[in-house]
């Protein structure tokens, strides 16, 4: 590591275009400044921050979450084992059901935390990351407050004017289930080669949620309805700084921690 | 799944290919690709896990897309011709031996076919489709799956022993050879289509080699039935067998579609490859499925969407979706489903069909109204916060590190938790420790930096259900009591006191991991309970340079912290400093001399600074050098002189009463 230049001023003239005497910082995690954020504009909503564990069961992870055994849904989530029929969460969902369990509607929280999945590693892909699930349940959670708010989210977290749209998607946890997509940052929704000329770029998962999941969280459907959705905190992070390759973040490179 | 535009086009009038393609990701399933494929053009689309019943197929996508325009769905009536000579079920037998392997069974014989190439048509579509044509025969069905969604298949029937077909599991150690020549173990978790010797097929998966379609083939036996989606799924694992039909009945069928299927394939098969069709229909379906019946009511869908729809346009889209209003007493609606549509089940079903078709985009957004309570602090996550501010103004940089460890790191701590499918041996062990990434980190950035100050703040795994969440720092070379000053200063941020080093005394356990350098490390400890370790760390595991670790439990850590702050008054009275050194025998600590300092010193000394500790030349063998300033305060007069000495003396008196103790004069 270069030594810091000390250079004394002598005489009456200072040279202003000298270097000057960096200090020694440290640096935070991209992830945690992206975390910080997340939970910030949330907070400010009135949304608790809750936590679970990274270590899971089956019941926890995909039965609540009306995710059946031996139905095709389940390969939607590539998943690590461990012995005794525990696994690695493949999403912060299964904190929906925890905190379902021990609190009374109507409230809302966000679930930041890491998540685990069984793929290949590759540029967008990657065995341990960041996921922010949200959960909103009342007498009469909308859609469309959902929309308020995820608009909101996108203001603050991207500082800009930036559109949402909600389009159909598949979640068995929700019901209707939407994908939301967010104007494409590089080209400011005109077209181009990042959002493949749609204008468009896929930011998350969400919906309402579906009623037998009300139901393993302990909440009776008939009287309570709400939202829940869930973004990559990884992919927020790659989207807000530009980053290429999500490996990056689990690298420990000292060049590429020092930027942020 | 690809589809071909000029195909869809037969059933109903369509936009140009892009525009179909908007219209398609926003009201039903995503476009992934239009590519054009000569006069065609294909269309990949991402249908949606739960649509598979109903749209891995032609005529589904058409009809999904008569919901959304305003076009509609123009399906052909099929006409089969049958032999009124020639009954089908004087031709074939059938036996489905658990019905709840198999709902529903039908076949239907087409004698004196000519097996040869299908026609350029049906060649065409399957090739844009991804399919290769092979005989007539085979192709008419792949056709038929492609446009109906329902897998059919073609046995040659005098191949057929005593030409009956028995639907059963295979008994375990049973064999079968499939079309393309491979061979297979079965066992009785597997469905199989069999004569009164062998498997003929392996049930909605593939064809086995037995009963085969050849140029020589006379007289055809159909096909077309409802197999239990899970069976057909494990089947499909346990033998590492995937095909079009098989993918279909995973996701579940309707079985009024085999009949459907089973006609059109034999009337396409009666065009191309001529042939007899036998009179009747062979129809294993001892439980008819009858259309579910939904109550919906409009109040919920305006409330579940924030939406009001126009009760018009929700009684439209349901109509164009081929739903049957069968009662209306507003606000309730008792709609009936038909049974293609095996994913609806529920009023939510329903509200989302109508609110996608309607268009998701029209949902306005709209602030909920809630209660002004607001949040409860997560104190969790607030205390992470401060340590982590904390460690970046002393110069660390956070790093996360992968949960995951790999054989070599888990040896060195005998005991890991083992991850039952990982992806490679680097990821083989849950970290029991942040230490072994930490490491690995200053190996990864040595050639660029060769002085490293990294912190991690996350989960290990030290046994199996246990998480725990650990603080962990590391410096590079020789900084123990550089590293000691970070515990120290974060510490007391946090508001904790009492802190104290004692030397490690390693549990019976613990000793047989080492991670730390004998004689080089302590336990941090707050009043009695030890909260985490600072050491060096053994040459033995780490060789490539010095390297000193704090590596504190967290959650013990958080429970000692605090938000108070007592603000201590400042003198308005000077201060005095004394210098005071003692030499004291090598093994002495330097807190038990600190102690006996502040001990003999009283109220009076304000605070006691170690300024140096000396050893070697100019030093008695065996003895080093504590020099210490001590700082004598008084918070309501000026100290004199007098004063200061009498307690300066007193505490060289006591410090000397220690005979191997000599405080310098």
């Amino acid at each position: 590591m270069r030594k810091p230049l000390k250079i004394k001023t002598k005489g009456d003239k200072i040279d202003v275009t000298v270097p000057g005497e960096k200090p020694t910082v440290g640096h935070l995690h991209p992830l945690t400044l992206v975390k910080r954020k997340v939970e910030e504009i949330f907070q400010a909503m009135g949304f608790s921050v809750i936590e679970g564990p990274e270590i899971e069961n089956e019941w926890y992870n995909f039965d609540a979450l009306n995710i059946p055994k031996d139905h095709p849904a389940r390969d939607m989530w590539d998943t690590f084992y461990l012995k005794n029929g525990l696994l690695l969460r493949t999403h912060t969902s299964p904190v929906q059901i925890r905190y379902m369990e021990k609190n009374n509607p109507p409230f809302r929280i966000v679930v930041p935390g890491r998540i685990f999945r069984h793929e290949a590693t590759d540029a967008s892909h990657e065995t341990n990351f960041y996921q922010v699930e949200g959960l909103m349940v009342g007498k009469d959670v909308s859609a469309a407050n959902f929309k308020a708010i995820i608009d909101e989210f996108l203001l603050r977290f991207f500082g800009k004017q930036v559109k949402s749209r909600l389009r159909p998607s598949f979640f068995p946890f929700t019901e209707p289930s939407f994908e939301v997509d967010m104007t494409c940052l590089v080209c400011q929704g005109k077209g181009c080669s990042t959002c493949s000329r749609t204008g468009w770029i896929e930011l998350m998962g969400a919906g309402m949620v579906h009623p037998n999941v009300l139901k393993a969280g302990g909440i009776n459907p008939k009287n309570w309805q709400g939202f829940a959705f869930g973004i990559g905190m990884d992919r927020l992070a790659m989207m807000k700084y530009k980053i290429n390759d999500i490996r990056l973040f689990y690298s420990g490179d000292l060049r590429f921690l020092e930027q942020f | 799944m690809v589809f071909s535009y000029n195909w869809l086009k037969e059933y109903i009038k369509l936009p140009k290919p892009e525009k179909l393609a908007e219209l398609l990701t926003m009201h039903a399933f995503e476009v992934e690709e239009i590519k054009k494929a000569g006069k065609d053009y294909v269309l990949d689309i991402d249908v949606l896990p739960n649509r598979g019943s109903d749209c891995f197929s032609h005529i589904g996508i058409a009809r999904e897309c008569a919901a959304f325009t305003n076009s509609r769905l123009q399906i052909p009536k099929f006409k089969l011709k049958e032999d009124k000579n020639l009954k089908t079920r004087n031709s074939v037998a059938v036996e489905v031996k658990n019905k709840n392997d198999c709902s529903r069974y039908t076949a239907r014989v087409i004698a004196n076919v000519k097996v040869g190439p299908s026609p350029k048509w049906i060649q065409e579509r399957l090739k844009v489709c991804g399919l290769r044509p092979i005989n007539n025969i085979v192709d008419a069905t792949n056709y038929v799956m492609l446009e109906t969604g329902q897998p059919l298949h073609a046995f040659d029937l005098d191949k057929i022993s005593n030409k009956k077909i028995i639907v059963r599991r295979a008994k375990n150690g049973e064999k079968i050879i499939t079309l393309d020549n491979k061979r297979y173990n079965l066992d009785k978790d597997i469905l199989v289509i069999a004569d009164v010797k062998n498997p003929l097929a392996v049930a909605g998966i593939k064809g086995g080699k037995k009963a085969e379609i050849d140029k020589k083939t006379k007289t055809i036996v159909l096909e077309s039935a409802n197999f239990d989606s899970r069976i057909v799924r494990k089947s499909s694992k346990k033998l590492g067998l995937k095909t079009d039909a098989s993918w279909r009945f995973e996701h579940g069928i309707d079985p009024s579609l085999t009949e459907t299927g089973i006609n059109r394939a034999a009337e396409i098969i009666q065009n191309i490859a001529k042939g007899k069709i036998t009179s009747g229909l062979v129809d294993f379906y001892p439980k008819k499925v009858l259309p579910k019946k939904i109550k919906l009511d409009y109040r919920y869908l305006t409330k579940l969407l924030g939406l009001k729809i126009e009760r018009k346009d929700v009684k439209q889209i349901l109509k164009r979706l081929g739903f049957k209003i069968i009662k209306e007493e507003h606000p309730i609606l008792i709609v009936e489903i038909p049974t293609f549509r095996l994913d609806i089940s529920l009023p939510e079903d329903l509200i989302e069909e109508i609110g996608r078709i309607y268009g998701f985009q029209r949902i306005p957004a709209a602030f909920p109204i809630v209660s002004l309570i607001p949040p409860k602090r997560n104190f969790e996550i607030f205390w992470e916060d401060i340590t982590k501010n904390i460690l970046k103004e002393s110069g660390f940089t956070e790093v996360y590190n992968y949960s995951f460890i790999g054989e070599k790191e888990a040896e060195v701590f005998k005991s890991a938790v083992e991850v039952e499918n990982p992806m490679s041996v680097e990821q083989k062990y849950l970290r029991p420790s942040l230490i072994p990434n930490l490491l690995k980190n200053v190996i990864d950035n040595f050639r660029y930096f060769n002085e490293i100050k990294i912190f991690e703040l996350g989960k290990i795994f030290p046994k199996e259900r246990l998480e725990k969440r650990m603080l962990a720092g590391l410096i590079t070379g020789d900084a123990f009591y550089q590293a000691k000053g970070v515990v120290d200063s974060l510490l007391k941020k946090l508001g904790i006191s009492n802190i104290w080093y004692d030397e490690y005394k390693p549990t019976p356990e613990q000793s047989k991991i080492f991670i730390w350098q004998k004689e080089r490390c302590a336990e941090i400890k707050v009043d009695g309970q030890e909260i985490g370790f600072l050491g060096e760390i053994s040459p033995g595991i780490f060789k490539k340079t010095k390297v000193v670790i704090f590596d504190i439990d967290f959650e013990k850590l958080i429970k000692l912290c605090s938000e108070e702050h007592e603000y201590q008054p400042i003198s308005q009275y000077p201060a005095a400093i004394r210098d005071l050194a003692v030499l004291v025998p090598l093994d002495v600590k330097v807190v038990d001399v600190l102690n006996k300092i502040n001990v003999a010193g009283g109220a009076l000394v304000r605070d006691v600074d170690l300024f140096d500790i000396y050893e070697g030349e100019g030093i008695v063998q065996g003895k080093k050098n504590l020099a210490f300033h001590i700082i004598y305060q008084a918070e309501d007069r000026t100290l004199k002189s007098k004063e200061i000495d009498k307690i300066h003396q007193k505490i060289i008196k006591i410090l000397e009463e220690n005979p191997e103790w000599e405080v310098r004069k």
